[in-house]
């Protein structure tokens, strides 16, 4: 088990994250994982990889999810909750007070720019989240191959993203990956 | 547009525990990006907010730190019913479904060593990997005629997924610049 410093520094990091994840909280995989598993070593890059995969098997809010598997993984349920609150608790705050202000301001110049200049660095920062988690935990090519073909059936194709999720898990589960 | 906001008053009030009930529907439905399922909810079924009132709100979210559907749930909450209405919807779109979420997810990654597990896990991620950079594409489409877009778009991957820079570093130091580039002529960018 980890001291508790470690629990509290991962939280204070997961807060920090989640008020600058402009965009969505994939854009702060990569900060994270090298955080939680190259820089600290509390969980192993295969550990990281599988919360990730366990959220997107599973319903509900993935992303809180993933954070609270993270803190489970390092102190327990206490660390786990509080990744939760962490997550979600001040963005909340935030768009709860910035909507009205947004609202008010809509068809500006300053928000057209706004809305602009943000929305091209949140889009590459979703995309650098979906790399870096297709590289995790030792990818092979098979494993690079239906991240390929994935993204090219998501393009072109009107298919419902779940089967595509659970076509790689019974390629997984064959052992073919 | 933002009269569309004033519009909602001539209509019945929404319900509090319609609102908790609509967005745990929504965490619970919501495999494959619960966004679907919040327009679905939102617009289709219920007939809260138009399409147009829709795509606005998540333009606005989209942009918002945190997960973007818990954005949505606390503003379409909190337009309704005000603050009570945000915890309402909140509680609906979290309580349950982390519950929920977190007792299967614990007892799945108990069982992550053995054999069949670690091998469904690492095609579910790399197909959800897959799934992240299409998303992300797709969003990106709109302003493949921007080249300063594509710039910054190509700046923050690089300084987060290939130099690995801290994410404060790539937002602080491309979200300033990028505003100050972007011009607000022609159509609104979604």
């Amino acid at each position: 088990m980890n001291p508790p410093g470690a629990s509290v520094s991962l939280i204070g990091h997961i807060a920090l994250l989640a008020i600058i994840s402009f965009g969505g909280v994939p854009g702060v995989l990569p900060d994270l994982r090298d955080f939680v598993v190259t820089a600290n070593g509390w969980l192993t890059d295969r550990d990281f990889a599988n919360c990730f995969a366990i959220v997107q098997a599973i319903p509900g809010p993935n992303m809180i999810l993933m954070m609270s598997f993270i803190g489970w993984k390092l102190g327990g349920l206490p660390v786990a909750i509080a990744s939760a609150l962490v997550t979600f608790g001040p963005p909340c705050a935030l768009s709860y007070t910035a909507f009205h202000f947004w609202d008010r301001f809509r068809e500006t110049a300053w928000q057209q720019r706004v809305r602009r200049g943000l929305a091209p660095v949140t889009i590459g920062l979703v995309i650098a989240g979906g790399y870096v988690m297709a590289r995790a935990g030792d990818a092979g090519w098979a494993s690079l191959a239906v991240t390929a073909a994935a993204i090219g059936l998501m393009l072109m194709t009107r298919i419902n993203p779940l089967w595509l999720v659970a076509a790689g898990g019974a390629l997984g589960g064959l052992g073919m990956l | 547009m933002s009269s569309a906001l004033n519009e909602v008053e001539t209509r019945p009030p929404v319900m509090l525990g319609a609102l908790f009930l609509a967005f745990l529907k929504t965490s619970m439905y919501g495999f494959g990006g619960p966004i679907v399922w919040v327009r679905r909810i939102v617009v289709d079924e219920r007939r809260w907010l138009s399409d147009r009132d829709f795509a606005d709100l998540l333009s606005f979210c989209q942009f918002m730190p945190g997960p973007n559907v818990v954005s949505i749930t606390v503003c379409i909450g909190a337009k309704f019913r005000g603050p009570v209405g945000a915890l309402a919807a909140l509680a609906g779109f979290i309580v349950i479904p982390w519950a929920v979420g977190f007792g299967l997810g614990a007892l799945l990654l108990s069982y992550a060593q053995t054999p069949l597990l670690q091998g469904i896990l690492r095609g579910v991620a790399a197909a959800a990997a897959g799934l992240l950079i299409a998303t992300g594409i797709r969003l990106l489409l709109p302003h493949r005629h921007r080249p300063t877009a594509l710039a910054f778009a190509a700046f923050a991957f690089v300084g987060l997924a290939i130099v690995k820079l801290p994410l404060l570093i790539v937002v602080l130091g491309l979200v300033p610049l990028s505003i100050a580039l972007a011009r607000p002529d022609g159509t609104p960018a979604r």
